[in-house]
């Protein structure tokens, strides 16, 4: 059930109608329901997946906090709960690993070993790579005893399946999460407003915006196609899918939090405008935050802590010296954890490229770091420059759109055909004689180019507002009941005059991970 | 606390550590940061910190710094 039909639409008012109309005491209950009803509305088959993952996390919480309440010693009490840890992490990822990279590793042993291993059918459950992560996170959190396991089997179903998150997040946080799903929620006409702005602006992202990208996106990517357009045009069509990607995802992170908030519950933010970011570790910090997050706290610092991480960095602090030999681990741990990131985003050689270079990327700015204080200090820019801020943000645009060619590629090998491509056949002159209009291809030509663009100038002026501190929504939400309302016709009006749907029928990008 | 803050100015000097309390709140260490000091900790007061002292209230300011290689310590 897309988030983008009139199915969910009216799945999600029934929903809330009958969550403020039953007993408070049962509106979790009702949350269950729901989410399973969603959850298999996808499929029956895909279910067991979804309880599994949450029978492994809640058996794995339950014996934990048995083992520590018990009366062993110590030492004897950490070995066990290590082991309880590594073996549900274990059968939870190994699910995933199972589901997900079979048919990638048969065909590498096949090609590396010339043998003939034979594929398996395996079906993708929606938002596997989601609630995996989310219950995993939860596994880790009990045994760091950052709090103790929830006891009752059915509420902890619903920290793992809460419908508006399920298919393509946020990563929920048990601690911030959970308490709000088991809470009593009033009904509140202010934050169903608020919340059915973000909707609305949720849906303008992805209509108007991003599947309207996406047009421009496919065409230049599909297959062999880039070899009949210029470099200019697959740049284009660069710069159109970093459009399509956020107005997509993020877009779709507004509408789940919108979703969300209609029962009160908030969720984790996931976007902080991203392209205003002045390094890749700070886009990281921008862009799919709780997947970051979920990275920084649960292998980036257990890594880096680790005791053979700590040796290592012991032995090339003497090898190399201070400032190298300190760095040089957590280049090493920032690699590894970009790998993981690119291996989440799927079994492929080419999102493994696309975490390796975040991953480098981010550690070699890590190393220059002390060298690129002294440059600044030489050549007298002032830490607050906004010519040196503007700059900053450009370098990492571009830097970010290179990594795209991974992302939006079929494989390795059409991105870097599409990287030579777009440095060795770039014209200026396809800027002011119509080639980048793509003619003789249906659908595309100037009115769709003047949607994307007009919807980003709208995007970038509300973004760089937000970016100041503005609260937009809230702004608006001042302003007297007509002129909101206008708002919100308009923005409404806009979804099918100018709006499309992607060639899935609504479907996300990162539904399928 | 002197060693704490000498630790802090070779990581980033552009910074008053005496009076800051949001070097996490306001971003001035990132986790690159955050590790190198982790680093310098380990060496200079053979402590060793754990992901689950790794949080902003152990790292806002010089002076958590310092409660946290105490707390360690003992």
């Amino acid at each position: 059930m897309s988030l983008v039909s009139l199915k969910f639409a009216l799945f999600l008012l029934a929903a809330v109608i009958g969550y403020y109309r039953i007993p408070k005491k049962w509106q979790w209950v009702w949350l269950l329901l729901f989410s399973y009803v969603y959850y298999a509305s996808a499929g029956l088959r895909i279910v067991p997946f979804l309880l599994f993952s949450t029978g492994v996390s809640y058996l794995a919480g339950r014996m934990m906090d048995r083992i520590k309440n018990s009366q062993t010693e110590k030492k004897l009490k950490q070995k066990r709960k290590r082991f309880v840890l590594l073996l549900m992490l274990l059968l939870d990822f190994g699910m995933l690993a199972v589901i997900k990279y079979t048919n990638f590793t048969l065909a590498n042993m096949n090609r590396l070993f010339d043998l003939q291993l034979s594929f398996q059918a395996f079906l993708l459950p929606l938002g596997i790579s989601f609630y995996t992560f989310q219950s995993a996170g939860y596994i880790i959190d009990v045994y760091w005893e950052k709090y103790e396991a929830e006891k009752n089997p059915f509420r902890f179903a619903l920290f793992v399946s809460f419908f508006p998150q399920i298919l393509q997040g946020p990563i929920g946080r048990f601690d911030r999460l959970a308490r709000q799903l088991y809470e009593e929620h009033e009904f509140n006409w202010p934050r169903m407003e608020r919340s059915l702005q973000l909707i609305l602006w949720g849906f303008f992202k992805k209509m108007v915006i991003a599947d309207n990208a996406a047009r421009v996106v496919g065409e230049v990517f599909w297959g062999n196609n880039y070899q009949k357009y210029s470099g200019t045009t697959i740049l284009v069509a660069v710069l159109g899918y970093s459009i399509q990607l956020y107005g997509d995802f993020s877009g779709g992170m507004d509408v789940v939090k919108g979703a969300a908030s209609l029962f009160g519950i908030e969720l984790d933010e996931n976007f902080k405008r991203p392209f205003f970011a002045v390094s890749i570790a700070d886009f990281w910090h921008r862009w799919h935050i709780t997947l970051g997050t979920w990275m920084k706290d649960y292998v980036f610092y257990p890594l880096s802590l680790s005791k053979t991480m700590l040796r290592f960095g012991k032995f090339a602090r003497k090898l190399l010296g201070k400032n190298l030999g300190r760095a040089l681990p957590i280049c090493l741990a920032n690699i590894i954890v970009f790998f993981i990131v690119g291996v989440w985003h799927g079994a492929n050689w080419k999102y493994i490229a696309y975490g390796l270079y975040n991953g480098l990327l981010i550690g070699f700015s890590g190393l220059m770091t002390p060298t690129a204080r002294k440059w600044k200090s030489a050549w007298h820019i002032p830490a607050k420059s906004t010519v040196w801020h503007l700059f900053q943000i450009f370098r990492t645009f571009l830097l970010v759109n290179i990594s795209w060619y991974f992302d939006r590629a079929d494989n390795l090998t059409h991105a870097f055909a599409l990287m030579q491509k777009t440095v060795t056949d770039f014209h200026f002159s396809d800027f002011r004689d119509g080639t980048l209009m793509l003619k003789g291809v249906s659908q595309i030509g100037p009115r769709l180019y003047n949607i994307v663009l007009f919807g980003c100038l709208l995007l970038f002026i509300v973004s760089f507002y937000q970016e100041k501190g503005v609260r937009i929504g809230e702004v608006l939400r001042a302003k007297p009941a007509v002129i909101r309302f206008l708002v919100y016709l308009l923005l409404l009006y806009a979804l099918p005059a100018f709006g499309t749907l992607s060639s899935s029928g609504g479907g996300f990008i990162y539904a399928q991970f | 606390m002197k060693k704490i803050i000498a630790i802090l100015e070779d990581i980033n000097p552009e910074v008053d550590y005496t009076t800051c309390d949001t070097l996490i709140d306001n971003q001035i260490l990132d986790s690159f940061a955050i590790l190198s000091i982790v680093a310098e900790l380990q060496e200079e007061f053979d402590v060793y910190v754990t992901p689950m002292d790794i949080k902003p209230a152990n790292f806002n300011s010089a002076q958590a710094l310092w409660a946290m290689v105490e707390r360690l310590k003992a």
